[in-house]
C-alpha cells in the first residue's frame, strides 16, 4: 500500500509539473506551427507573467484574479511586439532575422523587468483554499498541485477543442498549412497572426503565474523552462497541439521519476528522450518530417 | 667656439631642468598619487540568475565607498570600485577579469560570486599581476588544493559553515539526517564536509542528494526526504534553489516532520518566505545581530542607507572583505599587489564578525562558527536568524590548506 502511495505521489507530481510545462510549450508550438517563428524570448514572456500575476496579487489580495490580469497584459504586450516588429520582418525568408528579434525582446524584457521590480526575488504566496495537503494512500500531497493538475487538463481541452470546433481554430489550422489560400480566400491572415502570437504568451503568462508559488518569481526563472519546452516542442513535433501536450507529459515523468531514480542522470535523460524520439521519428511525435 | 659655448648652455639648461624635476617629483608624485583612487574591480554577477547576489556586492561597495571617502579614504587615498558583469560564468568571468586589469588598471579584485568563477580566475592572477580577495567563494578547494599565492578568503567557506552546524548537532536531539546539495562546487564541497562533520559526532547521514543546478521541480527530492525517516535535513541549496526547495517543502509539510538545517542562512530567502522560513536553523556567514561595535556601526549605516533594508550574508561579507583589504593595504603602506599580500598574511582584524585571522599558511580568514535560528524579533519588519551558539575561529577553520578538520 504505500509503494503504490508513492507510486502515485511520483505520478501526481508528473503531472503538475506538467501542466507548468504545457503552459509554456503549447503556445510556443502554436506560434511555431502559425508563424514558423522559433520565438526565444518565450522564456522572458514567462517570466513578465509571474511579475504581473504577483503584482496582481499584491495589490488586490485576489490569485484567482492574476490568473485573468497576467495572460490579458502579457498577452497584449505580445500582441504589441508582433504588429510593431514581427510584422516587418514577413517578407523576409531567413529565420535568423526573427531568432535574433525575439532573442533581442528576450533581452529587453529581462532588463526591463530588473528595472521595474528589482533584483530581488519576490513573494508568491499561494490562497489559503489551496494550502494544505491532501494525504493519498498515506503520502501527503499538496492541493496547489493538485490544482495545478485539473488546471492543466481543464486548459488543454479547453484550447484542443477550440482548434477543433470553432471558425478561429479552424481558421488557425488552415492558416499553418497554407497561409496563401487562406489569404487568397479573403481571411487577413496578419489578424490571425497576431492573435496566436498574443494567445501563446499569454499561455506562458499563465503558465509563469502558477509556477511562481513553487519557486518564487526572480530574475531568470524563464531561462530553464524555456529549454524545457524547446525540447518538449521538438519531441512532440514543431506546430503539434498534440505533441506538445504528450511532449509536456512525457518531460515532466522523465524529470521527475528520472530525478528520484537515477540522480546523477536526470538533466541527461530528457535529451536522451529527445534524442531517441528523433531518431525514430524525426519530425517528432506527431509532427511532419520536412 | 661659440658652437662650443652654446653646447654648453644648453647641456647646463638641460642639467639645471633635470635638477629641478628631479627636486620636484617627489611632491608631484605624492599630489598625484593623492587625486588617483585605489582602484578595485568587482567582477560580479549583475545579470542571470545570481543578479540578487551580485545587487548585494554592489550596494556594500557603494556604502563601503561613502564610508571610506568620508574618513579620507585608505592611506589618504579615495577607492573607486570599477564593476563588470560575469553572468556567473567562469570564461565571461576570465574575460572580464582580463578587461579590468588591462583596461581598467585594477590589480585588485573582489565580489565574485560563483566558486567556479573564481576557481578559473586564481591561475591568471599572477599573469595579471593582481590579487583577489574572496568575500563569499564557499568552495574548500580554493584554499587547499587550488590555493595560489595571491589569493585570500576573508569569508566563512563551505565546509566551515557546515563545521559549525555538525558541532551544535552533536547535542541535538535529531540522530539520522538527509543532505539536499546543488550539484556545484559549493554544493558537493558542503555536502562532504558536513557527511564527514556529522559521521565525526556520531550521527547517521542516511541519504545524500544532489539537485541539478537550477532545478526547478523539488518534489522527486522531497518525497525521497520524506520516505528516508530522517529527522533533520542539511540543505545546501542557495538563492532561487533554496527559495523553490523551502516554497515546495512548505506545500509538502516537510517542516512538519523534519527539522531543516542549512549552511547558509540568507536574508533574501527569509524576506521571500515570510512566515514559512520560522524554525530555520543553519550557520550563518554573517550574524545580524552580533554584538560588536564595528557590527552596530556598519548595521545602523546600510539600515540607514537602504531605508531599513537588512544586511544579508553577502553584505556582511563583502563588508568583512574590505575591512581586512583596508587593514593590509594601511599596514602596507601601498595598494600595490605584492605588498598587500605581505601584509595580509597573519593579519588579525576586528570585524562585523569578530576577530578575523587571516593566517599565512593557506590564506583562509579564520572565522567564527554562528548558527542562528530564524525568529520573529519585533526590531525588525521580516524575520532573522538569532545567534544560539558561537564557536570559537581556531574551531571552526579546517586544517592549513584543507577542508576537513582533524581536531
Amino acid at each position: 500500500m504505500d509503494f503504490l502511495g508513492f507510486i502515485l505521489a511520483q505520478c501526481l507530481s508528473a503531472l503538475s509539473q506538467a501542466a507548468i510545462l504545457f503552459f509554456i510549450a503549447c503556445g510556443l508550438t502554436l506560434i511555431f506551427g502559425i508563424m514558423r517563428i522559433v520565438n526565444f524570448a518565450h522564456g522572458a514572456i514567462f517570466m513578465l507573467g509571474a511579475y504581473v500575476g504577483v503584482t496582481t496579487v499584491a495589490v488586490t489580495g485576489s490569485f484567482l484574479l492574476s490568473l485573468f490580469v497576467a495572460p490579458i497584459v502579457v498577452g497584449a504586450v505580445g500582441m504589441a511586439f508582433e504588429r510593431l516588429f514581427l510584422r516587418r520582418l514577413y517578407g523576409r525568408r531567413d529565420g535568423g532575422a526573427y531568432l535574433l528579434l525575439t532573442f533581442g525582446l528576450a533581452v529587453v524584457l529581462s532588463e526591463l523587468i530588473r528595472v521595474i521590480w528589482g533584483a530581488q526575488p519576490l513573494s508568491a504566496g499561494i490562497p489559503d483554499f489551496l494550502r494544505g495537503i491532501v494525504v493519498i494512500l498515506g503520502q501527503p500531497f499538496p492541493l496547489y498541485r493538485l490544482f495545478l493538475i485539473v488546471l492543466g487538463i481543464a486548459a488543454a481541452i479547453a484550447v484542443w477543442q477550440f482548434l477543433e470546433r470553432t471558425r478561429a481554430g479552424l481558421l488557425i489550422r488552415a492558416v499553418s498549412q497554407n497561409a496563401e489560400m487562406v489569404h487568397a480566400l479573403g481571411t487577413d491572415i496578419d489578424l490571425v497572426r497576431t492573435g496566436v502570437f498574443g494567445f501563446g504568451c499569454a499561455m506562458a503568462a499563465l503558465g509563469g503565474v502558477l509556477a511562481a508559488p513553487l519557486v518564487t518569481a526572480f530574475l531568470g526563472m524563464g531561462t530553464t523552462v524555456v529549454i524545457d519546452a524547446f525540447v518538449i516542442v521538438i519531441i512532440g513535433g514543431m506546430g503539434s497541439f498534440l505533441g506538445s501536450l504528450i511532449g509536456s507529459t512525457l518531460v515532466a515523468f522523465v524529470q521527475v521519476l528520472g530525478a528520484y531514480y537515477f540522480q546523477d542522470l536526470a538533466l541527461a535523460l530528457m535529451y536522451f528522450l529527445m534524442l531517441t524520439v528523433l531518431v525514430i521519428r524525426p519530425g517528432g511525435l506527431l509532427g511532419k518530417e520536412e | 667656439m661659440t658652437t662650443r659655448q652654446s653646447a654648453t648652455r644648453r647641456a647646463v639648461l638641460k642639467a639645471v631642468t633635470a635638477a629641478s624635476a628631479l627636486v620636484a617629483a617627489p611632491s608631484f608624485l605624492r599630489q598625484a598619487s593623492a587625486a588617483n583612487p585605489i582602484k578595485i574591480g568587482i567582477p560580479t554577477v549583475i545579470t542571470g540568475g545570481y543578479a540578487l547576489l551580485g545587487s548585494q556586492v554592489m550596494r556594500t561597495c557603494k556604502l563601503v565607498k561613502k564610508m571610506t571617502d568620508a574618513k579620507g579614504g585608505v592611506i589618504g587615498q579615495p577607492i573607486e570600485f570599477v564593476y563588470q558583469d560575469t553572468q556567473g560564468d567562469p570564461a565571461t568571468c576570465v574575460r572580464k577579469c582580463h578587461e579590468l586589469v588591462e583596461r581598467d588598471n585594477c590589480r585588485i579584485l573582489t565580489g565574485v560570486i560563483v566558486s567556479s568563477e573564481a576557481a578559473a580566475m586564481l591561475p591568471k592572477l599572477e599573469e595579471w599581476n593582481a590579487i583577489f580577495i574572496s568575500h563569499g567563494n564557499g568552495d574548500g578547494r580554493l584554499t587547499a588544493e587550488l590555493l595560489v599565492p595571491r589569493f585570500f578568503r576573508a569569508n566563512t567557506s563551505a565546509p566551515m559553515g557546515a563545521r559549525a552546524l555538525a558541532l551544535y548537532l552533536k547535542d541535538a536531539p535529531e540522530k539520522k539526517f538527509i543532505a539536499i546539495a546543488s550539484d556545484a562546487a559549493w554544493g558537493r564541497s558542503s555536502n562532504a564536509a558536513f557527511e564527514e562533520q556529522i559521521k565525526k559526532v556520531g550521527k547517521d547521514l542516511v541519504d545524500k542528494i544532489y539537485a541539478p543546478v537550477a532545478n526547478k521541480d523539488y518534489s522527486p527530492y522531497i518525497t525521497k526526504i520524506l520516505q528516508s525517516g530522517a529527522q533533520g535535513c542539511y540543505v545546501a541549496l542557495q538563492g532561487d534553489e533554496a527559495r523553490a526547495f523551502y516554497s515546495q517543502a512548505t506545500q509538502y509539510g516537510l517542516a512538519q516532520r523534519v527539522q531543516f538545517f542549512t549552511e547558509i542562512v540568507a536574508q533574501a530567502d527569509i524576506k521571500v518566505l515570510g512566515r514559512d522560513a520560522i524554525g530555520l536553523m543553519g550557520s550563518s556567514r554573517y550574524p545580524l545581530t552580533y554584538d560588536v561595535p564595528q557590527n552596530t556601526a556598519f548595521r545602523e549605516a546600510f539600515m540607514s542607507e537602504y531605508k531599513n533594508e537588512i544586511p544579508d550574508w553577502s553584505d556582511g561579507e563583502m563588508y568583512q572583505a574590505m575591512m581586512i583589504l583596508f587593514a593590509a593595504i594601511e599596514k602596507a603602506g601601498s595598494p600595490e599587489p605584492m605588498k598587500i599580500v605581505a601584509a595580509m598574511e597573519d593579519l588579525d582584524v576586528t570585524s562585523v564578525k569578530g576577530p578575523v585571522l587571516m593566517r599565512k599558511c593557506d590564506h583562509q580568514g579564520e572565522n567564527q562558527g554562528f548558527v542562528v535560528k530564524v525568529a520573529k524579533n519585533d526590531k525588525y519588519a521580516e524575520p532573522i536568524g538569532e545567534i544560539v551558539k558561537i564557536y570559537p575561529r581556531e574551531l571552526n577553520t579546517p586544517d592549513c590548506r584543507s577542508a576537513s578538520y582533524s581536531k
